[in-house]
């Protein structure tokens, strides 16, 4: 059988394919090399616009959505403000303020958190569970408020 | 198949997994920059209006994708979303919200912006309305039943009442299936400075923040105040762009930082040149750190007014509700604390009124205050004494036209008012009010606005010399002409007037120059063109 | 590459290495028959590939995975959404695991309606079907791993199918989930299983299913009406059929990019052991099983499953001792397998538009 690699037309095949696979394969590797360094080991956030420091009542809770469309329940008080995720702790059902009783309120199973996202009655109360809390930056100089959230990409979103 | 074929069918293959593995790293490096806040955030509540409006009004969502607002995620529904009972508002596609956008919208987040804007000068553009120049384009340029020429002249820049459409009992006149209150066109689109809103707001943000992209170097720009401050009546763009200041900007754009976060600060951020913006508005460094600029008060560092018919300098009462006022300096200035009755202008059920209110004198600001505030940016740039010359050169100019020309016609013009020669309330029924108009409003104020931003051609020769070519060929000619039309008695007195007038010092060189100065003319002419 | 003589270097080489290099020449010029130019003859060659791919990409992942019920999900999370690139491997996975699985079903079809595992291969297919078992726990496992709801509550049912199993089915169970009740030891034990026992298991099984292939020789196949002369029965391995080969690597990289790029890895809801959500199912290659068990009871679907199975497994002694009775075992075979087939094929459809 005569050999094609040696015809010019044989040359040109080969060197078209090991450029073509060389380049390839070297793209996946220097992706996987990226894959392994350890760079950003911290979660990736970013700063959402939250409204006015004005917006939100001393003891009122306001509601937001980060990036992801879930509620985020944002709290003033005189000492400050703080985040809540809505997202119950006990099974993930969306819990809600409830300003005459001052508490969360879960709907799915009673859970009833206080005001400073303690559960203290239903499954989250039995479990000793509380709201989890998302960082918050204030400006105090514009009176603006900003929500640290996780950054999602259109792609996942 | 051959192997030759095969090789190249992998060569193909490669060449298309590297393909992908090319848009496999764009996706990466895109969450990178959303992460980075350089992509725009949707969030849940603007999805829906994204959705479709990235294909039905593509541009905007590109311009409102790379703005600021799009990086930290405030979108549509929070700039457009209006409550139930709002004029302007209406149900589209599930979300109450309003085609209009303003201040007080925007007052949402930049409240300092909105209170600085609000009672601005700018705030009260609006107010021309009633003025001579709406006149001029109402009745001579317009006719009953069509007033385009205002519409698409004068309220572009000054802004107009918004109105709607009624029908004959008054209910709104809505349309499509959404039942969409319809705008009166003769209002909206405009984004003039001095807009007076349905919420009872003034002005409108964009006028210079542009939408979508509400970009801080678009309001910077000089090309920004430009739309309205240039023409034949305020031609400060032309100026400008004669000025060695202007002339600096063009030439140095690159080193402006016009894209600077936050403040943007002369002597800090940027120091190749002055724009608009630097001297009238912005923050500069002084030897004591940023002096910070109030931002939205355009008027704080004037010292003089240059645009009525005889030029003041001008003291800023302040009142305590935040309302200010322009004091000439020939005007008494109230004490602080004093009750003193102001005069607004405010838009009451679509129409403009006038009203008396008695407002408290919080503080005052001298006209020397304003200039010291001015001061400050050029010392930036340029020493204390060169200054100060500045100011003086420019003083004189001011002082000229007014002594010289402004006080004179002024006085000329009251007293044919006086004798009956013309009427207040027919502004435009003679020659010679056309020409004294043109005379302080376009020439007068060219030669005043020239000296105060170095524009040397705008000064003299677009300016002074217009000025003085139509005083004493077609003002004082035309002033004689009236009065003689009116009876022969006024015309032989009106006729001694301008004799006595052309006698004083400063007008005797008309009918002849000395035989020196005659001689050293001729002599000058012969030696530069050899004539 | 034998040493050569005058070469300094390459004899230094030679002696620290005492390797006979011919025999790999000799190996790599195994004349292949002309039958394997023919795609679908190369599908053996598939998931060996994909194999090679699944363990590149699962080192990778196990970098950053956290084999801990606390923290599994939070670290696939981290893995899709914070690590660079983490997306993208973790989609090469779950998408290579998938075409694996189909590729080995091909490859079994095309053996068994060629009839290839006959004497003297019969050891060779069950060795072949037990990489099948294989692929489909590597698959289960893996997909436990991730610690989502549907996966966690897969991994639950799957456990309690064991249970069934008669006689040793509880021991089994016992043993998947490293106590009475699913717990914090089973997810380790997954684990272990994913990324140590089977991948020990494979890379034996794999060799000696290759190595009783060039022990037997490839089946010598032809077809009607195409009688190749004598000198072109047969292709050389190098570079003919290795061309092939890379040809179909990068047409599978491609593929999988792609597909990772417009159907990424999802990750649901967190695992809670304390909600089972109203929808729960397996794996797509799961799905018959799944489909016979709400057919019949748990017990019936497990021993039928077995049985199955066990025919599977048999077959090519089952085919000898057919051929032995039968003039028609060609069309036996045709019918068994397309029955098989369209069973297969039917129970996971029917189980996929099923809600």
């Amino acid at each position: 059988m005569r050999d094609e690699g040696t015809t010019r037309r044989g040359v040109l095949a080969s060197a078209l394919m090991g450029v073509g696979l060389v380049t390839a394969y070297g793209t996946l590797g220097v992706q996987g090399l990226l894959f392994l360094l350890p760079k950003r080991l911290q979660p990736r956030t970013r700063l959402l616009f939250a409204g006015r420091i004005d917006d939100y009542p001393v003891g009122g809770v306001r509601t937001v959505h980060d990036l992801e469309g879930t509620p985020v329940l944002i709290r003033r008080t005189e000492e400050g403000f703080t985040a809540f995720d809505a997202t119950c702790p006990h099974l993930g059902c969306k819990v809600h303020w409830e300003p005459d009783e001052d508490r969360f309120f879960c709907p799915c199973h009673k859970g009833m958190f206080h005001a400073d996202g303690v559960g203290y009655a239903g499954p989250p109360g039995d479990a000793g569970q509380r709201l989890s809390e998302l960082n918050m930056k204030i400006d105090d100089v514009a009176g603006v408020v900003y929500l640290e959230v996780k950054a999602v990409s259109g792609r996942l979103a | 198949m051959t192997l030759n074929m095969k090789r190249f069918i992998v060569a193909g293959l490669s060449f298309l997994f590297l393909a992908a593995l090319l848009v496999v790293a764009y996706q990466e490096s895109k969450q990178h920059r959303i992460e980075e806040g350089l992509e725009p955030v949707v969030t849940a509540l603007n999805k829906g209006c994204v959705d479709c409006h990235a294909t039905d009004t593509a541009s905007l969502v590109m311009e409102w994708k790379r703005s600021e607002h799009g990086i930290y995620g405030v979108g549509c529904i929070d700039c457009h979303g209006a409550e139930e009972g709002e004029i302007d508002s209406w149900m589209h596609e599930g979300v109450r919200i309003s085609v209009l956008v303003t201040p007080k919208d925007c007052a949402e987040c930049h409240v300092r912006e909105y209170e600085e804007f609000a009672r601005s000068h700018h705030a009260r553009a609006g107010e021309i309305i009633m003025s001579l120049d709406n006149v001029l384009a109402l009745k001579a340029a317009g006719m009953p039943g069509n007033v385009a020429d205002a519409v698409n002249g004068c309220w572009q820049c000054h802004g107009t009442i918004i109105k709607f459409l009624r029908d004959e009992n008054g209910e709104l006149l809505r349309s499509g299936k959404e039942n969409r209150p319809m705008i009166d066109p003769d209002t909206w689109p405009n984004s003039g400075m001095g807009r007076f809103n349905p919420d009872g707001s003034r002005g409108s943000c964009h006028a210079c923040h542009s939408r979508h992209s509400f970009s801080t170097e678009i309001s910077r720009r000089p090309e920004n105040c430009g739309k309205c401050h240039m023409g034949p009546d305020h031609p400060q763009i032309e100026i400008y762009n004669e000025s060695k200041h202007g002339i600096a900007f063009y030439a140095s754009t690159e080193h402006m930082a016009l894209d600077t976060k936050g403040d943007w600060v002369l002597g800090r951020d940027y120091g190749a040149a002055p724009t608009c913006a630097t001297c009238h508005i912005s923050s500069y460094m002084t030897p004591q750190g940023v002096m910070v600029g109030n931002s939205h008060e355009v008027g704080e560092r004037i010292s003089w007014t240059l645009r009525p018919k005889v030029s003041n300098l001008i003291n800023l009462v302040t009142y305590t509700d935040g309302f200010k006022e322009d004091y000439p300096e020939s005007r008494d200035l109230p004490a602080i604390g004093d009750v003193v009755p102001t005069v607004e202008k405010a838009a009451e059920n679509f129409e403009l009124v006038t009203r008396t209110v008695d407002r408290t004198v919080a503080s005052i600001t001298t006209w020397q205050d304003r200039r010291l505030k001015m001061k400050g940016a050029c010392l930036s740039c340029h020493n204390d004494h060169f200054v100060d010359n500045f100011y003086q050169q420019f003083d004189s100019l001011v002082t000229l036209y007014n002594e010289k020309f402004g006080i004179p016609a002024k006085e000329m013009m009251d007293e044919l008012i006086a004798d009956g020669i013309i009427k207040a309330s027919a502004p435009f029924e003679k020659h010679v009010q056309w020409i004294y108009w043109e005379l302080w409003h376009h020439e007068g104020r060219r030669a005043r606005h020239g000296a105060s931003m170095m524009g040397p051609d705008y000064t003299h020769w677009h300016g002074m010399y217009e000025v003085a070519k139509h005083y004493y060929d077609k003002f004082l000619p035309a002033v004689i002409e009236a009065a003689e039309e009116t009876s022969p008695a006024l015309g032989r007195k009106w006729q001694r007037k301008v004799t006595a007038l052309l006698a004083q010092p400063e007008h005797v060189w008309v009918s002849g120059l000395s035989p020196e100065e005659a001689a050293a003319m001729a002599n000058e002419y012969a030696q530069r063109y050899n004539q | 590459m034998s040493a050569s003589p005058n070469g300094g270097l390459g004899q230094r080489f030679a002696e620290l290495f005492p390797f006979d290099w011919e025999t790999i020449r000799h190996a790599g010029a195994e004349p292949v028959p002309f039958h394997l130019k023919k795609w679908w003859f190369c599908l053996g060659g598939t998931p060996m590939y994909l194999f090679i791919v699944q363990v590149a990409t699962g080192i990778m992942l196990t970098f950053y995975y956290v084999p801990s019920p606390d923290h599994a999900y939070a670290s696939v999370d981290a893995i899709t959404t914070q690590i660079r690139f983490g997306w993208f491997i973790r989609s090469i996975h779950m998408w290579s695991s998938n075409f694996m699985i189909v590729a080995v079903i091909l490859h079994m079809l095309r053996v068994f309606f060629t009839r290839a595992y006959r004497q003297p291969r019969q050891l060779n297919w069950m060795v072949g079907f037990m990489l099948l078992g294989l692929t489909m726990t590597f698959g289960f496992t893996g997909y436990s791993l991730v610690y989502e709801q549907l996966s966690y509550w897969g991994a639950t049912v799957a456990t309690n199918l064991a249970n069934a199993v008669p006689v040793v089915g509880p021991l089994i169970a016992y043993f998947m989930r490293g106590g009475a009740e699913i717990g914090p030891q089973t997810l380790t034990r997954f684990y272990m299983l994913h990324i140590g026992v089977l991948p020990l298991l494979a890379f034996g099984l794999l060799s000696l299913h290759v190595l009783l292939i060039r022990m037997h020789g490839v089946t010598e196949l032809q077809f009607e009406g195409e009688e190749p002369p004598e000198e072109r029965r047969f292709f050389r391995f190098w570079p003919e059929h290795v061309t092939t080969e890379l040809m179909i690597g990068v047409l599978l990289m491609y593929l999988l990019t792609i597909l990772a790029l417009i159907f990424p890895a999802s990750l649901g809801a967190p695992a809670d052991p304390t909600v089972t959500p109203a929808h729960i199912k397996p794996e797509w290659y799961f799905y018959w099983d799944f489909r016979l068990l709400q057919l019949t009871s748990l017990k019936v679907s497990v021993l039928l499953t077995g049985l199955l199975g066990g025919i599977a497994f048999f077959w090519p002694f089952i085919d000898g001792w057919l051929e032995r009775r039968s003039k028609n075992v060609d069309l036996i075979v045709v019918v068994v397998g397309v029955v098989a087939f369209l069973g297969f094929l039917g129970l996971t459809i029917w189980e996929a538009v099923a809600y």
